[in-house]
């Protein structure tokens, strides 16, 4: 296990190595620092002079390949300096940002996953009547709903006739559910049509299986098998399929906080990514990497704690 | 069937619910809509405030109720802009002021402008200060802020202002430009000849300069200009541009980046007041309710971030926004009617108040382009015949709702040499087109044809139009283009790509605007002087002697019938040449509800939040009363769910009886 | 250039199809589904649908000019020729919508008309074309794609392995959207520069499929047998394993085109979209945020875009499920 851990973390290194030099080769092919320069430099039209000592200010005057040296060493010592628009840290941002952000994005991220188990146990529960037809219907209704459409028409509804939470905004206090309210509903919506189709194979694929012909022949009771034995069984493959995208919850969710206004990473990117932001694109990519990596791992670990079957070498 | 535990599930629903609902809809903090704030919504966040650098709309609508500068203008003059007062002891003298030109040698006759400083003036309190305490003002720190502008770590954008015209400022840039290469940090030291503290009055300094101008007064209204403490330049360092400190009638008392920006009235403001005189008919329309109070009105202002347009209007119908101002690319969901709010709006007590941008819209073609660039009779036909295509007002009617002028030239109204009877004779529309046809072919295209090749002739149009309302204002164009017989091809891309094209005149036509940055005819007439071309303002590249000549001539002059006659001619020539296609003068709707107190906007200032009071207690009661929470929409589906599952459990119940039956 | 090539892609798309079809129909295996598929009524009902929006693409993309100087004009383009309306109008009506002095109208509109007076019926039908080549182009780029690596990962393993793994890994680090602005800058706005970037981002997900499904298959009998009969790799690949992956890459391709559908409505919001001049139902609804918010609202352009592309992912999804179940019954329920 010890082994395994240290090999996959090594592993990591030519992984974001190779993460940082697309994002490098991205950036100096297409975008190069003088159009950052120009879109940065906030006058109508910068003179050649305010471009060049724009690019001194910020460090872009160094050949191409003592640059990337630069670029390298200050991702992996983390030090992610500061902006090129606003020219604030981007470390204080990135700390501002990450609370509202992995709030928003983890209850979905619960609330989705209980909701759509819920939905597949119920359907599997009923399965063969009309309430297990409809809820599938009703999936594949969703599935093809534009995510545009959820959040406008969320909007209206909460705007225009509940009136029930704010529209949007955020605030850093307990209060802050209320806001996340509406983003929080639309975020399951969207989610729940595949995810729910997804867990009710899950779910049939164990109520054909032995162990819960057994039960029934003890006559314990449907319901019992199904939430009990069937759940659990089920769970495994479950929350190891979804492991992998726990640690990204911290990043955010890239339309939603762009629409609802909430001030986190997720519409951070965006806006750096609009913006040409290099400086704060770089460090957020480098940053996802390292959690995307850290699923990884998450995941096969837990693997190996569900199922006994597996070691990690 | 466990029937409690999904009782119990339910009960916390419910309960669950009810203690939200005392929550509301509310998107801030209990209470405080009850209070002296004044609650507005920005689109665009701003990215630094800092009088030297900060250039956006958004920045400058808060910096400059932060930092106030030496003129300011009288808010309720809209109709002739006029400066007054504003840190400013009394009004600038300008003198002729005679100095050595460093190059040739030689006595040169400039200009010398001397301001007198108000000696009340105080910092605001800020830790950059020695005990906390804002220090007082004096000459010294308008000086700073100029010598700050020649600072390449400030980036400042309007260093092209001054550059060509204070004496050693260009000296000044380059010398910073070369400490910077060294790795040292700008000079602010060596004395500049062009800028000059008096030697008794501390509140005294001269601002020299190598020709006469008389826009210098409007460069003193702006934040740029305004005092700078160099001690928080200090303290902050490369964290200056978040940390703004000024005398303005409001501090900075929180900024979260795409949150919200909160400004609190500044302890240590100069006394200033309500203006008690305004245009005409501002008393009857009661903008003169405040008169003579200690501004600002409010206590606090709070500036919440939306992008979202459509969120930003929702929250104004809820009560929760002020004031909602209208820009052209939401202009269309304002106001049903021309010009009028529904009842229902006029029910709530939405106010609607009309004003113009000063400023002009304009397609420009790219004079070195070669074919629809140049100076021969058969290429500026071909641009009249173009221009005479474009129906301004159907842009008006769509994106504008009608409200909005056709643009004739460069020149807005609001501004001297403004004419409301000229008429340009290449953007009156004839839906027709016979002239523009005639006109097409004189230059060798009849129909649309190359008279020699006998293809149709293509015109790109370059644009950054990749929004909604954007691919509607390219499907307008190509519209009225491919009318005439062209064909036009649109490259849209995206802000910065479409930009470089531009810069590296890798263009043919494109759309752009101006907004005045001070209300004189210069800052329009200047769009089209050869010498400002790229990287200066003159997009089009536009290169006429005899226009060059005469605007040099009328940009020291004072205004006057000899200056207009040369802003005339100007116009014939320009018009004729025809670089640029105007298209509107547009207008701006601003709703506001009546416990916000009536005020006008106008366009060359960004001072209003401290002219505005508010009815804290009257906007609560509207707020409770509007935003009343509905339940039983919700109660009702999840009841028609619980229901239309109960069948099923028969179902489900009998499938397993006859389980069990069938195995017996 | 560009015009030239997506008014080829359909032609490509039809082809393609019509081969993996008769291809198909010879193997046991597929002639068992496609006898599932014919007994399913909601299957052929939503295949019908899919055959409908895919005329219509069809028809929109065989163009022509009547001389040299003309507009190129699709079927489509030349059955809507009118003079188009002033401004808005709402379905069915006579008279203009919103103006302080309503106009008549010159004509019908079944959906009304937009900002500019277009038909929206008209661009709806537009829609399809857009539709169907961002769905199927790109997957036309990626399944390839991403079954040869997929394939050669597997199959190979060792260093082969390693450097797909790892390069697939890397483009799912980064985040899509700054690779298809980055791409998208590259190479020019316009649909094919679209295809291209959505389908290098959308491989990924069914390369490491193909992979798994590689691994398993490398161990079968059938291809210790074939090793030692000494057929070459690309024999045992093509010939051997490929038909055996064949109805996973059908039902993924199935399901992801739906999703290549709905993120062109994604891509419009983000300003990613198809330019104006190409109809797309991304563009209308994004467009159609701003015509919600008015008082009377304009509600016929969302409707008609959403519903359309709501009509053919719905059908995409029902026919996909009928095809899932009818090649691994196993599964259905």
């Amino acid at each position: 296990m010890f082994r395994y851990l240290v090999r996959r973390l090594l592993y990591a290194i030519p992984i974001l190595v190779g993460v940082s030099l697309v994002t490098f080769l991205l950036f100096y092919c297409v975008f190069p620092p003088e159009q950052i320069a120009r879109r940065n430099l906030s006058a109508k039209n910068p003179t050649p002079e305010q471009i060049q000592d724009w690019l001194t200010t910020h460090n872009y005057n160094h050949p191409l390949s003592e640059q990337f040296q630069k670029h390298m060493s200050e991702l992996f010592l983390l030090r992610f300096g500061r902006a090129d628009s606003t020219n604030e840290p981007i470390w204080d941002r990135i700390k501002a940002g990450v609370g509202p952000s992995s709030l928003i994005a983890a209850l979905i991220f619960v609330s989705a996953l209980a909701t759509q188990l819920f939905l597949a146990l119920w359907s599997a529960y009923f399965r063969g009547t009309y309430v297990d037809l409809w809820i599938t219907f009703l999936c594949v209704l969703l599935m093809s709903v534009v995510y545009i459409v959820f959040v406008i028409a969320g909007q209206f509804l909460m705007g225009k006739i509940l009136r029930l939470f704010p529209l949007a905004g955020y605030q850093p206090s307990w209060s802050s559910f209320r806001f996340a309210v509406l983003p929080v509903i639309i975020g399951v919506i969207s989610g729940l049509g595949s995810g729910t189709r997804f867990y009710r194979t899950f779910m049939l694929e164990e109520v054909n299986q032995d162990y819960v012909r057994t039960a029934r022949a003890k006559g314990v009771p449907e319901s019992r098998i199904l939430f009990k034995h069937v759940l659990k069984n089920a769970l495994i493959p479950i929350i190891s399929s979804t492991v992998l995208a726990i640690p990204s919850l911290m990043l955010g969710n890239l339309v939603l906080e762009s629409f609802f206004g909430i001030p986190g990473l997720g519409s951070y990117t965006v806006d750096a990514i609009n913006s040409q932001d290099f400086a704060v694109v770089r460090a957020m990519v480098f940053l996802g990497t390292l959690l995307y990596i850290a699923g990884a791992i998450l995941t096969d670990v837990c693997y190996a704690i569900a199922d006994p079957r597996i070691r990690l070498e | 069937m466990k029937f409690s535990s999904r009782r119990h599930w339910l009960f916390t629903t419910v309960a669950a619910s009810v203690v939200l609902a005392g929550c509301g809809n509310s998107p801030y903090p209990a209470g405080l809509t009850g209070q002296s704030v004044y609650f507005l919504s920005q689109a665009d966040d701003p990215r630094k405030l800092d009088p030297a650098s900060s250039y956006r709309a958004s920045e400058g609508a808060i910096l400059d109720v932060i930092c106030s500068s030496y003129y300011d203008y009288q808010p309720l003059k809209t109709k002739n802009f006029q400066l007054i007062l504003g840190l400013g002891a009394s009004e600038a003298k300008r003198a002729p002021y005679t100095y050595t030109d460093a190059k040739t040698k030689k006595p040169r006759v400039g200009e010398q402008w001397t301001f007198k400083v108000r000696r009340d003036l105080k910092f605001a309190n800020d830790a950059c200060f020695p005990g906390g305490m804002g220090r007082a003002i004096t000459a010294k720190d308008f000086i700073y802020a100029f010598r700050r502008m020649a600072d390449p770590a400030a980036a400042s954008p309007v260093q092209g202002f001054f550059t060509d015209k204070i004496i050693g400022f260009d000296d000044l840039i380059a010398r910073n430009g070369d400490l910077l290469k060294k790795g040292e940090g700008a000079d602010y030291k060596t004395p500049v000849p062009g800028l000059q503290l008096d030697q008794k009055d501390p509140y005294t300094f001269r601002i020299n300069l190598n020709q006469p101008y008389p826009q210098m007064r409007y460069l003193m209204a702006m934040h740029f200009t305004s005092p700078m403490a160099y001690e928080s330049v200090d303290y902050y360092g490369k964290d200056i541009v978040h940390h703004p400190i000024g005398c303005g009638p409001f501090i900075l008392e929180e900024w979260t980046p795409k949150r919200r920006i909160v400004l609190a009235k500044n302890p240590n403001r100069p006394a200033e007041y309500y203006p008690s005189e305004g245009d005409p008919g501002d008393k009857e329309a009661g903008l003169l309710a405040n008169a003579g109070k200690q501004l600002p009105l409010v206590d606090k202002v709070v500036v919440s971030n939306i992008t979202e347009s459509t969120t930003g209007w929702n929250l104004f119908l809820q009560g929760y926004m002020d004031g909602w101002s209208v820009t052209q690319s939401n202009y269309q969901q304002v106001v049903s009617q021309q010009g009028s709010l529904t009842p229902e709006m006029q029910e709530h007590g939405i106010r609607l108040t009309k004003s113009s941008d000063v400023g002009v819209t304009y397609f420009a073609f790219n004079m070195r382009d070669p074919i629809f660039g140049g100076y021969t009779t058969e290429k500026r036909k071909l641009r009249q015949a173009v221009s005479l295509a474009v129906n301004s007002q159907e842009f008006i009617e769509l994106f504008s709702q009608g409200n909005g002028r056709a643009a004739q030239t460069v020149v807005p109204p609001g501004i001297y040499g403004y004419d409301p009877k000229y008429r340009n004779p290449f953007r009156a529309y004839d839906p027709k087109l016979t002239r523009a046809k005639e006109l097409l072919k004189e230059a060798g295209y009849p129909n649309g044809l190359d008279a020699r090749t006998g293809e149709r002739l293509t015109l790109y149009y370059d644009n950054a139009k990749t929004d909604a309302a954007g691919r509607q204002y390219v499907a307008l164009i190509s519209r009225q283009i491919q009318a005439l017989g062209l064909r036009l091809e649109s490259r849209s891309q995206r802000d910065v790509v479409w930009q470089s094209k531009i810069d590296g005149n890798d263009w043919q036509m494109t759309d752009y605007g101006w907004l005045a940055d001070y209300p004189d005819p210069e800052n329009f007439v200047f769009l089209l002087y050869g010498p400002n071309r790229r990287p200066g303002p003159n997009l089009t590249g536009y290169d006429n002697p005899v226009y060059n000549r005469l605007f040099e001539k009328m940009r020291a002059m004072d205004d006057g019938p000899e200056r207009l006659k040369l802003i005339e001619q100007m116009r014939a020539i320009s018009d004729e040449d025809c670089p640029l296609i105007y298209i509107q003068n547009s207008q701006k709707l601003s709703l506001a509800y009546d416990w916000l107190s009536d005020f006008k906007p106008n366009p060359v200032t960004n001072t209003a939040l401290k002219y505005r009071s508010v009815d804290g207690e009257k906007r609560a009661e509207r707020q409770r009363q509007w935003n009343k929470p509905v339940w039983w929409p919700l109660a009702a589906m999840f009841a028609v769910l619980i229901a239309g599952t109960l069948p099923a459990i028969q179902v489900v119940k009998n499938r397993h009886r006859r389980r069990v039956t069938h195995k017996d | 250039m560009s015009d030239w090539l997506s008014n080829i892609i359909p032609f490509v798309i039809v082809i393609t199809l019509f081969v993996v079809i008769r291809r198909a129909a010879t193997q046991p295996l597929w002639a068992e589904a496609i006898r599932r598929i014919k007994r399913n009524r909601l299957a052929l009902m939503a295949l019908c649908v899919i055959c409908i929006f895919g005329a219509t693409a069809f028809c929109d993309s065989i163009s022509w000019r009547k001389d040299k100087n003309a507009p190129s004009l699709s079927l489509i383009d030349r059955a809507f020729e009118r003079p188009a309306e002033p401004t808005y109008s709402a379905p069915f009506a006579t008279m203009t919508f919103g103006e302080p002095t309503p106009r008549p109208l010159l004509g019908k509109h079944w959906f009304g008309t937009d900002g500019t007076g277009q038909d929206v019926f008209y661009q709806t039908l537009k829609g399809c074309r857009t539709a169907t080549i961002i769905g199927g182009f790109t997957l036309l780029i990626a399944t390839p794609l991403a079954l040869l690596f997929g394939m050669m990962a597997g199959y190979f393993g060792k260093r082969v392995d390693d450097a797909i793994q790892y390069s697939y890994t890397i483009l799912d680090s980064i985040p899509n959207i700054l690779l298809l602005v980055a791409l998208l800058m590259v190479m020019g706005r316009g649909l094919p520069q679209l295809c291209i970037a959505l389908g290098i981002t959308s491989w990924v997900g069914l390369c490491r499929l193909t992979r798994g499904e590689t691994l398993k298959h490398r161990e079968r009998e059938y291809v210790r047998a074939a090793k030692a009969l000494g057929i070459s790799n690309i024999r045992i690949l093509f010939r051997h394993i490929l038909p055996n992956l064949l109805p996973l890459v059908v039902i993924s391709t199935t399901l992801s085109f739906s999703g290549l559908v709905l993120a062109e409505a994604i891509l419009s919001y983000l300003q990613l979209g198809v330019a104006q001049g190409t109809g797309s139902w991304g563009n209308m609804i994004d467009g159609a945020r701003l015509e919600l918010a008015r008082e009377p609202v304009i509600w016929w352009n969302l409707s008609a875009a959403s519903l359309a592309l709501f009509i053919l992912v719905l059908s995409f999804n029902i026919f996909g499920d009928a095809l899932r179940d009818a090649i691994d019954p196993r599964l259905s329920s």
